[in-house]
Parts: structure tokens; sequence; C-alpha cells
């Protein structure tokens, strides 16, 4: 890819993070085949390879949607942020009324037509990002005031409300990946308690509601999660299960295809797919993995150094860190350091709104990184 | 520039939070990894391969003579597993179109040849573990199964996978179904089965699997702790005798539409049981579904009238001659009404205590006992005369559920005991006993007095080896003095010669014995309800010299009388019959009896034969003869004036020889031997052939007429 952006014009942007899209999706390609073949055994009458197909299939979907989004100027992402903002909140409310479930979750909205399933927090998270950005940047002159930036508050707290009775791991997340942009963006600190309170207070409300309405909050899940995970020394079945793949695996791992906890993990080719690449890649393997999201994070900070204009920077700096921060979190799962979450590993996991968003986010990133390369610092 | 470097300076501190971060999720990595690599590994092994147990093959029950009543039927479930660790592609390229043919062949044609072609290769090709072949192969099915191409290189290399099960199977069907009993999963542990469940049972074997998707296959094609098959158990049990006594019995339950019955069989010098029948009549036919010889306690009638007349012997209260008025079959004690069952008591009013017991007179019974026991406190000494003669004790037959025995204690307040509990004791109220228990006490009068422990198992087997031996079991020495137990015998002889079973009596073999009838719903009579009978049968035969002793009961006949007499008695007799018929033991061989006369003139015919079968035969039957010839296997009879002489006889090799004459297994090893295909009709001895002797022997087809 490197060479490409020389010799081709048209690739422009980043070429390392080109790069580090294409090893991670190659990546994905080997441990979703070995860690679907199960499920499509089992679902697909015997056929192994089905799960494979569409995940490569979605992945060059998701390739050329970065290009897509990598063409746009960013700017425009700037325009049309109010607009993406209103429609992904319209969505989640969608999703939350008329939701298909999926392993218990009513997280997905069946596309009419067409019968395909996709899941709305994955763009509504993009689209808080761009408002974000483009709000921390118009209001650079008075944010640092006590109260300059309260108008962010309201777009936070409501998509990371609507988020979160069905998706709990998502709505933190974005919740967290927010708060970084606000502190990063120089938001007062009374302004980051008050939305602290405010989210602490949205929350109690949600295990009240969920407390009399089971079935429109899942209170359960989160519960049962979170005492698994401290009553129990293993960190629960799912854990255990994971950290025998890591400890199967060793430093250099089984080998490509010949995990055996991919049959005793639930979802082994998302939630749990750091674990199977952890048994089949040995740490070696992990070691690299983490090391593509550092660089890539790296990367993105390096197009916010040289970004000349504070939106450019401040979109990149979300994306970037919702992709990492959120990489970070899935692998945490599987070493035990925190609560089973239903997150998948970006660009790796297979799934197919996850691989879109996830593109779409780079393709933005992208984006900004172009007009970057053409101001010679 | 103030707020651009703040910004990124912010940035840099999320970089490296991030950095620290990401450090800390591989640290955990490579502790859980390296550092604690091994726990959670072991842990990993005990969820993915695991020992599941290998049931033992259960040993068999056998009848006496060595007929399987129940065996283990190994059958094994055949897998394949395509993808297995040892398995070479070239092996499996080269030989799964031959493997296809078999299968499509020989094992499930439901896939033809091509079909199942393409089968296994998609399997092969998509990485799966496991498929099944046949559910349940017989053991010369895996036999041929294991010879198959590819399959012939075993688990590792060529992927068979064999699971060996095993059924029960009984031979014999509904054969002493109860008695050898079963084990099975929820449920009560019945029968034999059930009471040496431990020796049957064997031990369990282990074996190593290990989970490929929903299945687990075994790691090796040998077991890891090899299972040991369960004991033998060799019962007593005799099949023809079990089959006639179950035959007679239920044809008698037919007849009289009865409810249901028992009809158990005994050795009288050992204890052992030769027969167990069961049967329940109900609408979906006969069949055994509960062991009332052995499982339920009732009132037995008068059949207990023997204890009765037993204790007055030995207590020297009575002589059998003494003469006691039965007046007329009617009589009441306190208030309470007694009728004699027996038509012949109403004629009667003094005889002798003989005749009064051989017409089953429960009036004169009854009297005598209340007499001699009913006054002066001396109740006790009725109740502790029949427990000394070993009535009223468990028979502790090894098989589960025997019931227990009932006995009024004297003068008891908890056991109700009133006036008229003595007087219908006597007659076989107001106590309960088991049919076996019953025998039992018949079987010690028929053995002279020594009581033997009623027993099922003569031993338990390993490999054909005796490891445990039931040994004949004394339960009491001496019932009585011989003098009551020979009177008694003469009593129940007379019973069958004189008294209620008179016309029972066989020409065929003399029994001895006692009729019984007991009133089963008296205490719940009134005059709308129709009343209910059980009839019953106890006794021994051959009488002078007892080998076998019988007890039938038959519960609630309907139809065609209800009396013991009536009902238990043919049961028995025809019983009785069968089995002295089918026992050579119990007649007298023709060779004690002297030298059967020779009729020549009956000798119609030649008799031609393998000469040392006809010198066996004379042997044992005493009959001289000359063998004039040496060495010839083929001899001719004839008759001499004071012996048989064996003349030679000489066949061709090649030519069609002369059979007519001959038994049916001579014939047909000279002909065959000689080529000639044998078709026959009729039995006896050759009399017609249709091929004439000396014809060239050539195959042909030969038709004999036997007569």
């Amino acid at each position: 890819m490197l060479a490409l952006n020389k010799i081709d014009g048209k690739f422009r942007g980043d070429g390392v993070i080109w790069f580090i899209l294409g090893v991670l999706s190659l990546c994905s390609v080997l441990a979703v085949h070995s860690s679907s073949s199960m499920m499509g055994f089992e679902r697909q009458g015997g056929n192994t390879e089905f799960y494979l197909y569409k995940h490569g299939f979605f992945l060059l979907i998701g390739v050329a949607m970065t290009y897509v989004c990598y063409r746009i100027p960013y700017r425009k992402y700037s325009k049309a942020a109010p607009v993406l903002l209103i429609g992904a909140l319209m969505l989640l409310l969608l999703t939350l009324g008329l939701g298909t479930e999926v392993n218990n979750a009513k997280r997905w909205i069946t596309l009419p037509g067409i019968g395909l399933t996709f899941q709305t927090s994955d763009f509504a998270k993009i689209a808080l990002i761009i408002y974000l950005a483009r709000a921390i940047t118009s209001k650079q002159e008075t944010i640092h005031e006590s109260f300059g930036g309260a108008s962010l508050l309201v777009p936070i707290a409501a998509v990371c409300l609507f988020i979160a009775p069905e998706d709990l791991s998502t709505a933190v997340l974005l919740f967290i990946v927010s708060l970084l942009m606000l502190i990063i963006g120089r938001v007062s600190w009374k302004l980051i308690g008050l939305l602290l309170l405010i989210m602490m207070v949205l929350f109690c409300g949600l295990i009240i509601i969920g407390t009399f309405s089971p079935d429109s909050v899942r209170l359960g899940t989160w519960v049962s999660r979170i005492s698994e995970f401290f009553s129990s020394p293993d960190g629960g079945y799912q854990i255990l299960q994971a950290k025998i793949a890591i400890a199967d695996g060793g430093i250099t791992g089984l080998g490509p295809g010949h995990s055996m906890q991919k049959n005793y993990l639930p979802a082994p080719y998302s939630d749990f797919i750091f674990a199977i690449i952890c048994e089949e890649y040995g740490l070696i393997g992990a070691g690299l993995i983490i090391a593509l999201y550092l660089w890539f994070f790296y990367r993105c900070v390096g197009i916010i150094t040289r970004s000349p204009k504070t939106f450019g920077a401040m979109l990149v700096l979300g994306l970037g860190l919702l992709i990492v921060v959120q990489a970070f979190a899935n692998m945490a799962v599987s070493v035990h350091l925190v609560p089973v979450t239903g997150l998948t590993l970006p660009m790796l996991s297979m799934g197919g709104t996850s691989i879109l968003s996830t593109c779409i986010a780079v393709g933005i990133i992208l984006s900004v990184s172009k007009y970057i390369d053409q101001v010679p610092e | 520039m103030d707020i651009r470097n703040e910004v990124l300076s912010r940035v840099y501190i999320t970089f490296f939070v991030l950095c620290g971060f990401s450090l800390f999720i591989f640290a955990r990595a490579v502790n859980i990894s390296v550092f604690e690599g091994d726990k959670w590994s072991a842990k990993g092994d005990s969820l993915y391969l695991k020992y599941i147990p290998v049931q033992a093959e259960r040993g068999n029950i056998i009848a006496d003579s060595g007929e399987l009543l129940a065996s283990a039927l190994p059958f094994f479930e055949i897998r394949f597993d395509p993808n297995s660790t040892g398995m070479k592609a070239i092996h499996f390229e080269r030989e799964v179109d031959s493997l296809a043919y078999c299968l499509a062949n020989y094992v499930d044609n439901s896939r033809n040849h091509f079909e199942w072609l393409e089968y296994l290769k998609y399997h092969r090709k998509k990485g799966t573990r496991n498929i099944l072949i046949k559910k349940e192969a017989s053991l010369s099915e895996k036999n041929e199964i294991q010879k198959f191409p590819l399959f012939s290189r075993g688990q590792y290399k060529g992927g068979l996978i064999l699971d060996r099960k095993s059924k029960r199977q009984r031979p014999f069907s509904m054969l002493a179904h109860r008695t050898i009993g079963y084990v099975r999963e929820n449920a009560q542990p019945v029968g034999l089965e059930g009471y040496f469940d431990k020796e049957l049972a064997g031990s369990e074997g282990m074996r190593l699997v290990q989970r490929v998707g929903r299945d687990y296959i075994p790691v090796s094609d040998l077991d890891e702790i090899e299972s040991v098959a369960g004991k033998d158990i060799k019962t007593t049990l005799n099949v023809n005798f079990q089959d006639i006594a179950q035959s007679e019995l239920i044809k008698g339950l037919k007849k009289h539409d009865a409810d249901f019955g028992c009809a158990v069989v005994m050795e009288v010098q050992t204890g052992a049981i030769k027969a167990i029948a069961n049967v329940k009549n109900s609408e979906s036919g006969f069949w055994e579904n509960y062991n009332y010889a052995v499982g339920t306690a009732v009132e037995q009638g008068s059949t207990f009238k023997l204890a009765s007349i037993m204790s007055l012997l030995e207590d020297k209260k009575i002589e059998l001659e003494d003469l006691i008025n039965i007046e007329n079959g009617e009589t009441a004690f306190f208030e309470e009404r007694m009728v004699d069952a027996s038509m012949a008591c109403k004629d009667i009013d003094t005889t002798t205590i003989r005749r009064a017991f051989e017409l089953s007179s429960n009036v004169g019974i009854a009297k005598l006992v209340q007499h001699y026991y009913g006054t002066n406190n001396k109740a006790g000494e009725f109740v502790e005369r029949l427990k000394k003669m070993g009535l009223g004790e468990k028979t502790g037959i090894t098989i589960l559920g025997e019931a227990q025995p009932y006995l009024k204690e004297a003068y008891s307040k908890k056991d109700n005991w009133s006036g008229i509990s003595l007087p219908w004791m006597s007659i076989g109220y107001e106590s309960t006993m088991t049919p076996l228990q019953m025998l039992t006490f018949y079987n010690g009068v028929a053995n002279g007095g020594k009581m033997m422990k009623p027993y099922l198992v003569d031993q338990v087997e390993e490999f054909g080896e005796t490891v445990r031996k039931f040994k004949p079991e004394v339960l009491l020495p001496k019932m009585a003095s011989s003098k009551t137990i020979q009177l008694v015998q003469d009593l129940l002889l007379g019973v069958v010669e004189n008294g209620t079973a008179k016309k029972l009596k066989s020409n065929r073999v003399q029994f001895a014995g006692k009729t019984g009838t007991a009133q089963t719903n008296y205490s719940k009579i009134d005059r709308s309800s129709k009343l209910k009978y059980r009839a019953s049968f106890a006794g021994y035969f051959p009488a002078d010299n007892p080998k076998y002793s019988v007890i039938v009961m038959v519960e609630n006949p309907k139809v065609f009388g209800f009396y013991g007499s009536q009902v238990a008695g043919p049961i028995f007799k025809g019983i009785a019959e069968g089995i002295f018929e089918s026992e050579m033991d119990l007649h007298v061989a023709l060779n004690e009896k002297g030298i059967p006369r020779r009729v020549n003139s009956k000798m119609k015919g030649k008799h031609v034969g393998n000469k040392e079968d006809f010198k066996e035969i004379f042997k044992n039957l005493n009959i001289p003869y000359r063998d004039n010839i040496a060495e010839n296997k083929w001899v001719q009879l004839q008759p001499r004036r004071d012996s048989l002489n064996l003349y030679p006889k000489i066949f061709s090799e090649e030519l069609v020889p002369n059979v007519v004459g001959m038994g049916l297994k001579d014939a047909l090893h000279l002909l065959e031997s000689r080529g000639l295909k044998v078709k026959t009709s009729g039995v006896g001895k050759v009399r017609l052939q249709s091929i004439k002797s000396g014809t060239a022997a050539k195959g042909q087809s030969i038709w004999l007429t036997l007569k």
C-alpha cells in the first residue's frame, strides 16, 4: 500500500494506516475462518466455509466504504454532523421500539426488503463523534469557561441513554471516548463533573426501570456478568475458557486452525476472537495484534499533531480512540481484567456492521490525513 | 498556539495511558499463558478430555442344564472418523471407493455406491470427525465391517470407531419372567437380576474420550481401564419343568377365568426350586408381572390343616382313628358359624379324625384344636408348636421381595386375638404366609421332616468355572417326630386316594397332597356381594418316594367351580404328570427289569446300521449279541436263537447303496458321502429309495420314504 501510495496519486493519505487496515483484514480472515467453522458446521448444514465467505464479503464492502469515506473531503462531515446525529438518534429509538433480537439483545434493526440486519449503535457512535468534533471546534473560544460547552452534554447523554438499555458496554465505551474528547478539547472540569453526575442519575434511572420492567433493560445480564466476574476466581465459564485458550497457545501458539477452545467459547469469532488468536498464534501473535492497534493510534496522534484544523484533529482523535479503546476493552475481557462485554474487536471480529462502521471511521481518518499531507510541514 | 499545545499534550498523555494499558493487557496474557499456563491447560484438558464409563457385559442367568434364561446380547455402534489423526491421505484416496462399495452393498443400501463415495469424500473434506455407519451391528456384522478397506486399518489410521453395547435378552421370554426379574434405571430392582446385581453387573471400565463438536470420540481404540464382565448365575430352574408349570397354570386360569395364580415346583431332598410360575390374567393376555409365590402372604385356607393335625399328633393329643363329631358339617364357636365346604360332610355325624381330614372338614379340625388348646390358656402351646415346626418364619430365599409371614401370638391384644382366633387359625385363616412358605412346609413333610431352605441359585460362575456354590441348606432338621411325619404322609396320600382329591387320582403317577379353598372376602361380606375364593393344592410325588413337591394357588376362579380340588388340583396333576413323564430318573429303567424277551417274529424287515451304535444299545439293554466280524462300520442284524448276530454290510464307494432298513442318520451319511442329494418324507426307518441300489452315483437327487 505504501508503494501504491507513491505510484498512484489517488491513494494519498496515511499509507501506514492503509497498511494496518490491510494486515488486520488478513488476520481477520484467518481467525474468523478457524473460529466460525464449528458454527458453520452446526448451523449451515456442515458448510464450514459459509461464514468465511460472508465475512470476506463484508471485508470487501468495508474496504470499499473506507475508500468512499476517504474520498469525501472531511469538512463535509462537519456540515452533515447535525443531520447525522438526529438521524442516528431516530434510528436508536426505532431499534429500541422495533428492533430485532439476536442473542437476547435488541440491538439490530432489519432493513426492509433485503432482510439484512444491522446494529444501529455502530453508526450512532460515529455520528456522535463527528458531532462532538464539530461542536468542540466551534466553541473553542469559550469552551474552557465554566459552562461554555454545556450544550455538548445533551447529545452525549441522549445517545448513551438510548444505547444503554440493550447494550451497556457500547454505551460505556462511547461515554468514555466522549469524555476523553471533552477533556482533551479543554472542556472545564466543572462541566465534566456535571456530565458524570448526569450520567450517574441516568444510570440509576435505568436500574430503577430495569427493576420494574425487566423486558426493557437488560439489568439481569449486567448483574449476572458482573457478579460472576467478581465471585468466581476463574472469572466465570466464558473467561475460564478464554484463559484456557491463552494458556494452550503458549508463546508460539498451536498454529492456524488448531484451536480446541473454539468448541467451548461462546462467540469465538467475535467477543472472544482475541483468545482464539492467542491460542492459535501464541503470545507472539497477540503481541503483534496489540502493537498494530497501538501503531494505528500512534499514526492518528501524528495526524492530530500535524492537522492544521481543530475539527480534523478532533475527528481523528475521537474516531481513533473509538477503535483503539474498544479493541483494548475487548482484549481486557479475554485476559480477565473486566467482566464479559459484548464488544467486538474492531476489524478482526466477524460481524458486518462492526466491520463497516470501523471501515467508515478509518476512511474518515484517512480523509483527514489526505489534507495534512497536502500541506508540507 | 497555547491552546494547540495544551490539546496536543493531552493527546500525548492519552496515547501513553493507552500504551500502558496495552502493556498491562499483554502482561496479563503472558501471566496466564506462561506463569499460570499449566494450571489453565489442565483445566482445559479436564474439560475436553474426559473419562466415560464403559459398561461391562452383564453376566448370564442360566437354567439348571445350561439354557440361557437371560443373557447380554452384545451389539456395536459403528462410527467413522474420516479425519482421524493417523489417517494418511493416500490411504483414504486409494481405499475410499472400495469402502463406499462395501458400505452400499453390505451395510446401508439407502445410499448407492456413488452416493456413499460422495458422502465420505464430502465429510473428509469438511473435516467431519464422526459419521454414523450402523447403529446396532451384531457381533458378526461388526466382524465383517471391521474387514472393510480402510476400516481394517483400525481406529487411529482407519477411523473406525466401535462402541460396544449390550442389551438384555430373554430367549425364553415369559418363562419365569418375574423370578429372573430385571434391573432398570428408575425402577425397583426385581428378582434374581436384582438380588445378584452385584455379581451380574461386573465392573465398569473407563475410556478416555475427546470432545469433537457435540460428540465425544474415543482417543484410542483400547479402553483405558478394561471393564470386567459380570459373573453368570446358574439357577436351579429347569426350563422344561418351568414350561410345564407355566402352561398348566395358564390352562387352569383360562378355564376358570381366575385373576392370577402361581405354581412352584421344589426338589424335595434339596429345596431347589425347579420351576416358579406366576401368571396374571389381564385383558391383554397372560403375563408375569408379580412374583405372587414369593411376594404375597395370604391366608392359605385348608392346606394349613396339615400343620394343625401335625400339631395335635405331635403333642400326642389324638390318634387318627379317634372319633370326632363333625355335626353334619356345621357348628358355631361363640356364635360364629363355621361350615364345611365339602358336600360329603353334610351326611356325616361322627367319623374318624382321618376321615375328617381327608374330607377337609373345617368343623372337625377346628373342634379338635379348640378342644385341646382352647382351654386353660393353652392356645400359646398351639402357636409355639406351629413355630417349632418351622412356620411363621421367612424362608430366606435369595430373591428380592419375600413377604413376611404372620402368625398371631396367642391372646395378644396387638394381634386382635379373640375367642374365635384359635379355631379359625387351625383351618388356615387369621394367619398369612406366602405360597412358597407353605410349600417349604409341605416339602419338609415330604422329606421326612427335614425342612429344606428353598433356593433358586445353584452357583455363581465365571468363565464356566464355579466361583461360589450354594449348597442345600437345612432350615429345620426335624419338624416333628418320624412317627408324626409318617402319619401325616399317609394322611396326605389318603386325601388323594379317598378324600377331597379322589377325582384327581392319576394312573400315571401316585401323588399325595391337600386341597385348599379359602374364602377371601369373608370380612366384607354382605348378601349382595359374590363370594370370592382362593383355590390351592399343595403336595408331592411320587407318594412312596417323594422327588418333587408342588404348590398351586389360583386367586378368584369365577367359572367351573372354585374348590381347590376343582381348580388347583388339576393344575397340580398336570404338572406332576408332565414332570414325571419327562424325568427319566423317576422311571424304572428297562435294564433293571431283567433281559427283555426277544421276539424274533416281530423283527420285520432288515435292520442295518452302524455297528458301534448297535453294540452300545445292546450293552445298555443287556442283550447278548455276537460280533462276527472285526473291522466293518456297517452291519446287518440277524436274529439267532440265543443272541443277535452282526453281519458285515459292505457298500461300494461309486454305487448307490441300499439304505432300506436304516435309520435316517445312517442313510444320510452313506448317501451324501457318495455325493447324492437326499430328500425325505415321513418318519421312521427307510422304506423306499427312489434310485435302485447299484446304480452309479453321480450326484443325483434321491427320494427316501420313511415309515
